[in-house]
């Protein structure tokens, strides 16, 4: 049985951003299974941040460091990028984001060879490299367990924003999916995916944790593919709902959005009951599948309302929380975005009208990144 | 009664061929460490000449528009591989390819001079020896499923190694040819030969560009359009007298780098590249003279020996700042070992053009090939297993 280790306090608002990315092979824009090559050559250089591998060796996925500002988090994303994107050069392949690759073959995909991820692929059979996909997760620090919980159920709530501000993967597997985000699909065959249990405090969830490893059912929080989880070592919580963006930029902005609704939420404290969750995978799905298009269920007035309307006008009760936290051009930007109804999937559709073909889609995708 | 060696028709003999070669390659594909490639070659080995002599030379004749689509098949494929894009970007990549094509030549000659062959039988062979065989490369990589950091640089190298030994090799060629003497007639020759492929390729990529453009990004109308437009640029090489192989390349290499608004298609030509390529390993196979090996036996051996020591030293020489590992560079090095193919197809351009000067250099470097044949493909697939790039 392993022990859940104790959440780190944290006594301000900071955030990271963790982002798994697409290495393209630049001859003929499928993926490129170089990770490991990749990782050699990335750490030869200094950076700041981390870079690591990812379950399938055309996957790696860059760490950010803590930070407060937004504007901080920008830079040092585009940094990162910037050096990716060279040391990739160099070696002829391309990054990109997006949340899934237009017509990579899942099965030509091959395990990064860590235990992990050996481990992973023997546990999950094909799931494993169909995990071929990739997602922006976003950490949001906490100064508490409880705080931690109340939030990651308060979250629940603006969930189909991320979904639809980030969606980047219309394509999958060769095809048109109709959704918006289709690499959600792919997460949702996991027997560990969905929603945190309804628990309010860290002590019972410890006792849960506990028990699920008693169960042998899970080894490590990470074992646990909810959309927003816990994340005690690092004392924070983690949206892993979003598809990967097409630039660092939407990134970044969409880590400000989700600092200033967790300042938000902490500051009004609603009371959050399990009813949230009765839309919860209903509204998911809507969003995923129609995008800026989706018409949500609200379960406590009982009414439904235009995903768009209600981002817009969480972007109004999010003003002062921006101004106060110097977000100010992300949360602008975001509220652009929903006005022009522009995110990764419309883009990526928009593109493949033009040169109707999927492997010129991921060469824009790639000097799209690159900025 | 069946007289030996069989004489029949181009088409059936041609069927055979692939036929037979398909048979060696799979039982050469169940032992662990042998590539397809070697019971290709095998099997030629068998039903030619130096076995059992069911098929004898004057097949070369017979089936020589085989042999120039198969060569032009994988030369296009082979110049599609040299992305200009790459060289910017890894400023090492070209002088690393300069240096292990140079070195190969410059040392090659210097020894076969050595050895007492005339300056133009020791530049031939040294620009034969230059060129890796893309066949060879394009079939293991593609068995093998091999796809990484090693693979790439290999096929860029062999491309431009292909690239340099097909000039050479265009500006060599009018020396030997002796109805040509005076030094102005053998330049215009040159120039001739040289420009006229690169026009050639030049007319055929702006044309297959315009019917692309009419085909749209589909890739099963671009198979069909580019496998067109390869064999008529070998039909019009042909009958302009120039060289198929470097008009072909050439045309590949603007596919890959002018096609500025990407009208083509990364269209893989996958199992008609395996038809072609079968029948010139079985080819390679029937024409395989290893006697060259007690004839020429330190000719052969100096000729092996440097061609490997060449290329090792150029690889090596700009791995570290290229910032490969200790093992992509050796394997970079030993995947560069296979020949065949285009050098058999630049030795019968020789036989043709002067039968004496091309019969020493073929002895040689048949006899090479007899034993790279044989071992290239096999250290070719072990230096993609040890880089670990196989699928496997």
């Amino acid at each position: 049985m392993t022990v859940l280790l104790p959440f780190k306090e944290n006594s301000e608002l900071t955030m990271g951003v963790e982002l798994e990315l697409q290495l393209v092979d630049l001859q003929n824009f499928n993926l490129a299974m170089e990770s490991k090559d990749l990782m050699r050559r990335l750490s030869e250089v200094s950076h700041t941040g981390e870079i690591k591998p990812e379950i399938t060796q055309a996957m790696i996925e860059i760490n950010s460091s803590v930070h407060l500002s937004y504007a901080a988090l920008l830079n040092e994303l585009q940094q990162l990028r910037d050096l990716l994107t060279e040391e990739a050069r160099q070696t002829h392949i391309g990054i990109c984001g997006g949340g899934a690759h237009p017509f990579q073959k899942w099965d030509e995909q091959r395990i990064y060879p860590l235990e992990r991820f050996a481990s992973l692929s023997e546990q999950y059979g094909y799931l494993a490299k169909q995990f071929t996909v990739f997602g922006q997760h976003i950490h949001i620090a906490c100064a508490n367990g409880d705080d931690a919980l109340y939030l990651c159920h308060a979250f629940a709530r603006y969930i189909p924003h991320f979904i639809v501000l980030s969606a980047a993967s219309p394509f999958h597997q060769g095809i048109d999916t109709s959704f918006d985000c289709s690499r959600l699909a792919v997460i949702s065959a996991f027997p560990l995916s969905g929603t945190p249990p309804w628990l309010a405090t860290w002590e019972e969830f410890t006792l849960y944790y506990e028990k699920m490893s008693r169960l042998s059912i899970v080894k490590s929080m990470k074992d646990f593919y909810w959309d927003v989880r816990p994340k005690p070592e690092y004392g924070t919580i983690e949206i892993r709902i979003g598809d990967t963006p097409l630039t660092v930029n939407k990134a970044a902005q969409l880590a400000a959005y989700a600092q200033m609704l967790a300042r938000y939420l902490l500051a009004h404290r609603n009371e959050v009951s399990q009813d949230i969750y009765l839309a919860y995978f209903t509204n998911r799905f809507r969003a995923a599948r129609y995008g800026f298009d989706a018409e949500l269920i609200d379960p406590f007035h009982e009414l439904h309302i235009s995903v768009n309307k209600d981002i817009l006008s969480t972007c109004q009760q999010l003003e002062e929380h921006a101004a106060a936290l110097g977000s100010e051009e992300a949360l602008e930007l975001i509220h652009n975005d929903v006005l022009n109804r522009d995110n990764g999937a419309n883009w990526l559709r928009s593109r493949y009208s033009e040169l109707h073909s999927l492997s010129d889609i991921v060469r824009a995708q790639v000097n799209f990144w690159s900025g | 009664m069946i007289n030996l060696p069989l004489h029949m028709g181009s088409t059936a003999l041609f069927a055979l061929i692939i036929l037979l070669g398909l048979i060696g390659g799979e039982l050469a594909g169940k032992i662990r460490f042998l590539p397809k490639i070697f019971g290709y070659i095998a099997v030629g080995f068998l039903i030619g000449p130096g076995a059992f002599n069911w098929v004898d030379f004057s097949i070369l004749g017979q089936t020589r528009l085989f042999i120039d689509i198969s060569l032009g098949l994988i030369l296009f494929e082979i110049g599609r591989y040299l992305d200009f894009s790459w060289l910017r970007y890894d400023r090492y990549l070209l002088p690393m390819s300069l240096a292990e094509s140079g070195l190969t030549f410059i040392l090659l000659f210097a020894a076969l001079l050595i050895l007492g062959l005339s300056w133009l039988t020791a530049a031939l062979s040294a620009t034969i020896a230059v060129v890796t065989s893309p066949a060879v490369l394009i079939m293991v990589t593609h068995d093998l499923d091999t796809h990484g950091p090693v693979t790439r640089r290999v096929l860029t190298l062999t491309s431009l190694n292909n690239l340099f030994g097909l000039i050479i090799f265009t500006a060599l060629l009018p020396f030997a040819q002796t109805s040509i003497t005076p030094l102005p007639e053998i330049l215009g020759h040159i120039t001739y030969d040289l420009l006229g492929a690169i026009i050639l390729a030049l007319i055929m990529f702006v044309v297959t560009l315009l019917l692309a453009r009419l085909t749209g990004k589909n890739n099963e109308r671009q198979f069909v359009l580019l496998v067109g437009m390869t064999v008529l640029a070998i039909s019009l090489a042909r009958m302009f007298q120039l060289s198929t192989m470097l008009t072909l390349f050439i045309f590949g290499m603007f596919a890959r780098n002018l096609d500025s608004h990407h009208y083509l298609s990364d269209v893989n030509f996958g199992a008609v590249a395996r038809f072609f390529l079968i029948f010139l390993f079985v080819l390679t196979g029937i024409y395989l003279q290893p006697r060259g090996i007690w004839q020429e036996t330190l000719a052969v051996i100096t000729f092996i020996a440097i061609r490997f020591v060449g290329k090792s030293i150029g690889v090596f020489l700009f791995a570290k700042i290229s910032r490969l590992t200790q093992q992509q560079a050796w394997s970079t090095s030993l995947a560069l070992i296979p020949m065949a193919g285009v050098a058999l197809g630049m030795s019968f351009m020789l036989t043709n053009l002067n039968p004496e000067l091309g019969t020493l250099l073929v002895t040689i470097v048949s006899a090479a090939l007899a034993i790279l044949n044989l071992i290239g493909p096999i250290i070719a697939q072990w230096a993609f297993l040890k880089a670990g790039e196989a699928k496997s």
